[in-house]
C-alpha cells in the first residue's frame, strides 16, 4: 500500500486524482472506506477531517447523515462541491476550506462521528495531537472516531521492507512535487492518549495501513 | 561541535538545494524571551531554520516553525505549500498563544506570495508584519522598530548566493552523468565532471556581467527553454573553450578532430543543459520556463488607497507610494519577477496582471490557483497565449 505517497503527485492535480487513486489502490482504498463508514447511521452529524474530493463525505451522506467536511485545499474543494450537487446532497453535506487547528472554532460535544481517510498522515506532529484533543471536545459521548491512514510498521522487518518499497516512489513523487506522506507512528496510542477508547483495529498485510475505530467514553 | 554541524549541513543542503530537507515545526525559543518578545514564523527547510538560529545571536525572541514540506519561504509559499492554513496552524497548534501577551507575527516577506495576512488576522487576530527578505538583517529590523530600510526589502543576487547556484546545477548534473560515462568512456569523468563544475561557476559568478541582456520580453514560447540573453554569453565561453581545445592540440602537437568534435559537443551539451533556466534559478529575473513570464502589472487608480501593502511585500522595489496623495505607482515595473505578492496582499485588490494579448488575471485568481510545475495557474495562463 506504498502507493500511497504517489497520490501525492494527484493531489498536485486535483482533476486526476479520483482515477489515479482508484487505479494506484486496486480499489483497496474504496473497500477501506466502505467498511468504516459501515459505521455510520441515518441522522447522524458526522465531521470529515481532510475530506480533499470527498470520499468519504459522500459515503457519509449517501448514508443518510449530515456532513461536514473540512480541507485545506480548495482546488480538491471545488471537485468535491462538484461530487455532491451532481449526486444532489446539497441538502446534506457541507464543506469548508479550513484546516484542523481551526476545529477550536466547532461547537463541543456535537458531533456524533468525526473520521479522517487519509488526513492524520499530513499532520506536523503538534498537529496531530491538537486534533486528536479537539476531536475528542467536538464528538458528543459515546461519539465515534474513524481512521484510515498511513501507519509506520511496527515490526522491524516489515519496516525494512516498507522502506525498499517506498523509496523508489519516494523518490518518484520528490521529483514531481516536492513534498511526501509521513506515515503516523504509534497511532493507536496516541489516539488512547488523548482520552478515547480504541474499539477495533485492522490493520493490512505489511502493516502499513489502519482502518481505526475509537470511541469517546459514555462519561465525556 | 554546532560550527562544524552547520558547515555540513550547509554544505550537504546546497549541493542538494533542489530536494527538500524538512525539520522539525513548532516552535523554538530564541534567547530568553518574555511575555513581550517578538514573535518570528519561518518554514521548515533546515538551512533556513538553522541560518535564522545564527541570524538571531543575541536577540531573544520566539521562532514559530510552519510546515512548509521542508522548502525554503519563497519557493513554498509562491508554489502553493506554504500557505496561510500552515501559520494559521502553527499558530493554533504550537502553544505560542499562552506565552506572550500581544499579537503581533512577524512573517518573512517572501511569504507574500502565498500566505495571506488578511486571512490570518480575520481567523486568527494576530496582526501580520512583513519582515526582511533576508535572516540577517532581522537584528536590525527589530531594533529599528519594525521599520525595514529599502535594502531590506529587495532580493539581490551576491556572489555567495550565485555560487550556492553554481553548485546547486553542477552537483546533481555530474552525478546523474558522470555514472553512464563510466562504462563507455572511464578516462573522461574527470574532465567531464571539471568542465561541469567549471561552467556553472563561469555562468553564475559573471552573471552581472551578461544579465543586462536576458530578458524573457519578446521571447516565443516554444522556444523558451535556453536562457542565453541577447548577449549569448554562454555561447561566448563554449567558443572559448573550442578555441582552448584547439590551441591546446596544436600545443603539445598532436592535432586531431575527433577530440576537438566529442569535447566541442560535449561541452556544447553541458552549457545547453547549465542555461535552461539560468534566469529561473536567479532571485532577480522570471524564470524563462513559466508562462506568467510575460504577464505585467498594472495598478487600478481608482481602487488603490495608497496604504503602501504592495511597496513593504515587493522584493524588487518596483513600487513608489505617495503618501499625500494617497496613491502608488510601480515607476520600475521593468524588475518585476511577477511573484505576485503585491495582488495577494493588496487589501483593495487594486492591483491585477494583464497578458500580453489584453487578458487580465485577477488577485483572486493568483491567490487561488499558486505558481507549480503542474499547477493550474501555469495551465491557463499558457492555455491562453
Amino acid at each position: 500500500m506504498s502507493t500511497y505517497i504517489l497520490m501525492k503527485v494527484l493531489e498536485y492535480a486535483p482533476s486526476r486524482y479520483d482515477k489515479g487513486i482508484r487505479v494506484l489502490t486496486l480499489g483497496g482504498l474504496e473497500r477501506a472506506y466502505d467498511r468504516l463508514t459501515s459505521h455510520i447511521e441515518e441522522g447522524q452529524k458526522v465531521l470529515d477531517l481532510g475530506c480533499g474530493t470527498g470520499a468519504l463525505t459522500l459515503r457519509a451522506a449517501l448514508k443518510g447523515a449530515k456532513v461536514k467536511g473540512i480541507d485545506i485545499n480548495p482546488q480538491m474543494l471545488d471537485i468535491a462541491r462538484g461530487k455532491i450537487v451532481e449526486a444532489n446532497l446539497a441538502s446534506k453535506v457541507e464543506v469548508c476550506e479550513m484546516g484542523v487547528a481551526e476545529l477550536g472554532g466547532e461547537r463541543r460535544e456535537s458531533y456524533d462521528v468525526v473520521m479522517g481517510g487519509l488526513c492524520l498522515s499530513e499532520l506536523t506532529e503538534d498537529e496531530l495531537t491538537y486534533a486528536l484533543r479537539q476531536v475528542k471536545e467536538i464528538l458528543k459521548p459515546a461519539g465515534l472516531l474513524l481512521i484510515a491512514d498511513e501507519v509506520r510498521p511496527k515490526s522491524i522487518s516489515k519496516l525494512m521492507l516498507n522502506w525498499l518499497i517506498r523509496l523508489p516512489l519516494v523518490v518518484f513523487t520528490y521529483l514531481i512535487t516536492q513534498a511526501t506522506t509521513k506515515p503516523v507512528m504509534d497511532l493507536p496510542e496516541k489516539i488512547q492518549g488523548a482520552g478515547l477508547v480504541i474499539e477495533s483495529v485492522r490493520l493490512s498485510r505489511m502493516e502499513d495501513f489502519i482502518e481505526l475505530v475509537a470511541r469517546k467514553p459514555k462519561g465525556g | 561541535m554546532n560550527l562544524l554541524k552547520f558547515l555540513v549541513a550547509t554544505i550537504v543542503e546546497t549541493l542538494l538545494r533542489v530536494l527538500p530537507f524538512p525539520c522539525k515545526t513548532g516552535l523554538v525559543k530564541i534567547g530568553n524571551p518574555d511575555r513581550n518578545a517578538p514573535v518570528l514564523l519561518t518554514c521548515n527547510y533546515h538551512l533556513t531554520v538553522e541560518r535564522l538560529r545564527r541570524a538571531l545571536k543575541g536577540v531573544d525572541a520566539y521562532l514559530l516553525v510552519a510546515n512548509s514540506r521542508g522548502i525554503n519561504v519563497w519557493c513554498a509559499s509562491t508554489g502553493g505549500l506554504f500557505t496561510s492554513h500552515d501559520v494559521i496552524s502553527v499558530l493554533k497548534t504550537s502553544g505560542i498563544e499562552g506565552l506572550v501577551d500581544h499579537r503581533d507575527l512577524i512573517l518573512p516577506q517572501l511569504a507574500a506570495t502565498g500566505v495571506e495576512s488578511k486571512i490570518i488576522g480575520k481567523k486568527t487576530g494576530w496582526k501580520v508584519i512583513w519582515g526582511p527578505v533576508l535572516a540577517k538583517d532581522i537584528p536590525a529590523f527589530l531594533q529599528n522598530k519594525l521599520e525595514k530600510t529599502s535594502q531590506m526589502r529587495q532580493t539581490e543576487f551576491p556572489p555567495m548566493q550565485r555560487i550556492e547556484m553554481a553548485v546547486a546545477w553542477a552537483f546533481p548534473i555530474s552525478i546523474i552523468l558522470a555514472p553512464f560515462m563510466i562504462p563507455f568512456w572511464r578516462e573522461a569523468v574527470f574532465p567531464f565532471i571539471s568542465l561541469v563544475w567549471g561552467l556553472s561557476f563561469s555562468i553564475f559568478l559573471c552573471f552581472p556581467l551578461y544579465s543586462q541582456w536576458l530578458s524573457p520580453e519578446g521571447r516565443r514560447v516554444g522556444f523558451i527553454f535556453f536562457d542565453f540573453g541577447r548577449g549569448g554569453f554562454q555561447l561566448i565561453l563554449w567558443g572559448a573553450i573550442i578555441l582552448g581545445l584547439i590551441t591546446y592540440s596544436m600545443a603539445v602537437g598532436d592535432f586531431r578532430w575527433g577530440f576537438i568534435l566529442r569535447w566541442g559537443f560535449m561541452s556544447l551539451i553541458i552549457v545547453l543543459l547549465l542555461s535552461i533556466d539560468v534566469m529561473g534559478s536567479t532571485p532577480v529575473l522570471k524564470s524563462g520556463l513559466h508562462g506568467d513570464r510575460l504577464l505585467k502589472i498594472h495598478l487600478d487608480e481608482r481602487k488603490c488607497k495608497g496604504v503602501g501593502v504592495c511597496e513593504q511585500v515587493c522584493p524588487r522595489d518596483c513600487y513608489e507610494v505617495d503618501r499625500d496623495r494617497h496613491t502608488a505607482r510601480i515607476p520600475r515595473a521593468r524588475r518585476c519577477v511577477k511573484c505576485g505578492a503585491c495582488m495577494v496582499q493588496c487589501p483593495f485588490d487594486a492591483l491585477y496582471f494583464q497578458s500580453p494579448r489584453g487578458e487580465i488575471l485577477t488577485p483572486e485568481t493568483v491567490r487561488r490557483f499558486k505558481l507549480n510545475l503542474v499547477g493550474k495557474r501555469l495551465v491557463k495562463v499558457e492555455g491562453r497565449l
